[in-house]
């Protein structure tokens, strides 16, 4: 608004905006901030209640040896692969299903369709469930955490509405020429759906990551553990015993509160890092689902 | 579509019906790899949906483990009859409302106003740095955020009762305490997700034609006359259709939250469905009567999302299907 002469009023408006989300941003970052700085702090600050917002007698020791123990690093792996081999499986699964069900002419897809939208607003509840993953004796298998989560209703619609929007005289071409599905869908449609599959991928990548209730129900093997409920082990249950290299000489400077502090961190680093990418994509994924509603 | 595929609409009027069944039936077999295609992702389906949709029969039962469901005792309705006579679960079934009700209240306001403000922020730079912070969270697993929270409001040595000393009062225990559990659930539940649940709002506002607000700014309406006139009933729709939707989901009043924080001192104020149904179930290994708390959950949620819908789809001619 270049000619519009600024009033009293656009002003005070201005402050309180710009003071709100001021607050706002303040209230989200300190959090990581307090827990940041007391990972780096030294234990003598830690455990007279020095630490605040800064670090106080800067060290990275914990941190080093929190991300060095055995537990730590095997639990990284394990959650590494799970989202790796979860991702990919269930992108392929997705991306196939949802191609049969954008065909809506076909004689029983609508059928089809009712049974995977039921899915969504109706399940069996968590000991059913269980139950099943124990009768399949996936109990204490990486596959307890995969298979069930591979087909997400939510994701297909998303992809499949998003393959109904492609010009249909790509295909129509394709099989003219004799094409099968399979080709048309491998050769056709999934390189013309990277945008849309990319989204889905990261959504199914931090889905995986992040779960930590699948690896408590089915995981007990301490060499199974996930990330994530290796945190929930040092943070719930105090265990921060093994949160550490056990062989080193300073495991007596070391609180189960600065273990627990570091851990926290340690954990929180890798999604940092990626947050740009999944920032840009979830939202796109976030507005995608939203306009096919 | 392909010419083996649309001839059938075309035709289809006038049809007889056994005629209709035979085209059918070619239509199904010349598309036979595309329908192919579903065999992985409808295996999936039906193994791990379908068969726990099954699986809720043991809430009919007196489910022995060793005996599986062909082997267990039928006993009709009797751990629903023990469901409403049981104190601990209507505890927990007020527990669950109360929690998802301040919820509501509380939180779902928040995205809409942070939404609305962003909108008047000029200034790119800043309202992404804001957008960045404020949408971080939603990233960030339960257990995480547990860990910061927990670590922040420490009794001994956290930052909110350094403050609270400072100023002189006695630290709260807050995850200990059955007075204060409920604020702090609700409050960690808005750090993680008001700022991501602005975006559907923040997306609506951009669909709002910028002539409404030229017009209105040429008649002399200020931006907070804007804001009220123009921004909110732009975006009241969509306000409408995602109140329904939270409404459909009341029962769950963030199971796999409270999972990550609460502790057998508060489960007097923050046991909820979600959380009762793995400590009796899992714990207890009581599957039967935590099958039916599951069932009795499911089936309240699906009549609310179903009944959500249809009067969406009724009044705003919009709906999730």
């Amino acid at each position: 608004m270049p000619i519009h002469k600024r009033t009293f009023s656009d002003w005070t408006l201005d402050i309180f905006v710009y003071g709100f989300m001021i607050a706002l941003g303040l209230v989200t970052l300190l959090p990581m901030v307090h827990v940041f700085s007391k990972s780096v702090s030294s234990d003598w600050a830690l455990v007279s209640g020095r630490v605040n917002l800064l670090p106080v007698g800067f060290q990275i020791d914990t941190l080093v040896n929190v991300v060095t123990s055995g537990a730590f690093s095997r639990a990284f792996l394990i959650s590494a692969i799970v989202t790796t081999v979860g991702t990919l499986l269930s992108i392929l699964v997705t991306a196939i299903t949802a191609y049969p069900l954008s065909k809506r002419h076909l004689p029983g897809i609508s059928f089809l369709m009712v049974l995977f939208v039921f899915t969504m607003l109706f399940n069996g509840g968590l000991i059913p469930n269980y139950l099943l993953i124990r009768e399949l004796h996936l109990i204490n298998s990486l596959w307890s955490l995969i298979l069930p989560a591979m087909i997400s209703v939510f994701n297909m619609l998303v992809i499949k509405s998003y393959y109904e929007g492609l010009p249909e005289a790509l295909e129509e071409s394709a099989r003219i020429d004799g094409a099968r599905s399979y080709t048309i869908l491998f050769r056709i449609i999934l390189p013309l759906s990277m945008p849309v599959l990319a989204t889905i991928a990261l959504f199914y990548a931090v889905g995986f990551w992040n779960d930590y209730f699948s690896p408590m129900l089915y995981i007990s093997d301490p060499a199974l553990k996930t990330l994530q409920l290796h945190l929930r082990d040092v943070v719930m249950e105090n265990d921060t015993a093994n949160a550490i290299n056990r062989s080193a000489d300073d495991l007596m400077n070391m609180s189960p509160e600065s273990i627990r502090a570091a851990t926290v961190v340690a954990s929180t680093v890798p999604i940092l890092l990626v947050y740009p990418f999944l920032q840009k994509y979830f939202i796109k994924g976030v507005l995608i689902g939203s306009v096919k509603g | 579509m392909s010419e083996l595929i649309t001839p059938l609409n075309e035709k289809a009027e006038g049809v007889k019906a056994s005629r209709k069944r035979e085209g059918r039936r070619r239509l199904i077999w010349r598309n036979i790899d595309t329908y192919l295609l579903l065999t992985p992702g409808l295996l999936l389906l039906l193994l791990f949906k379908y068969v726990p949709v099954y699986g809720v029969v043991i809430a009919f039962q007196e489910y022995n483990i060793f005996d599986g469901i062909s082997g267990s005792e039928w006993v009709g309705l009797a751990q629903f009859r023990k469901l409403t006579h049981s104190a601990e679960f209507m505890q927990v079934f007020a527990n669950t409302l109360l929690i998802s009700v301040y919820k509501i209240v509380l939180l779902f306001p928040i995205p809409i106003v942070i939404a609305l403000l962003l909108n008047e922020i000029r200034f790119t730079a800043f309202k992404r740095t804001v957008q960045t912070i404020i949408y971080m969270p939603h990233f960030l697993s339960w257990v995480i955020i547990s860990g910061l929270f927990m670590t922040i409001l420490s009794p001994s040595d956290g930052l909110v009762n350094s403050v609270i000393q400072w100023f002189g009062g006695e630290p709260v225990k807050f995850f200990m305490d059955n007075s204060v559990f409920r604020s702090v659930v609700v409050f960690t539940a808005g750090w993680k997700e008001i700022g991501w649940n602005a975006i559907i709002f923040i997306a609506a506002l951009a669909g709002i034609e910028q002539e409404q607000y030229e017009a209105a700014s040429i008649d002399g309406a200020s931006r907070l006359r804007q804001m009220w006139h123009i921004s909110l009933p732009g975006i009241l729709p969509t306000i409408i259709l995602m109140l329904i939707l939270r409404l459909g989901i009341v029962l769950d009043a963030g199971t796999e939250q409270i999972l990550t924080m609460y502790n057998p001192t508060v489960y007097e104020s923050g046991d909820v469905i979600g959380t009762f149904v793995y400590r009796t179930g899992l714990g207890k290994m009581d599957y039967s009567f935590s099958t039916a708390v599951g069932l009795f959950n499911s089936v309240v949620g699906f009549i609310l999302v179903v009944s959500g819908n249809w009067f969406s789809r009724k009044v705003l001619k919009r709906g999730i299907w």
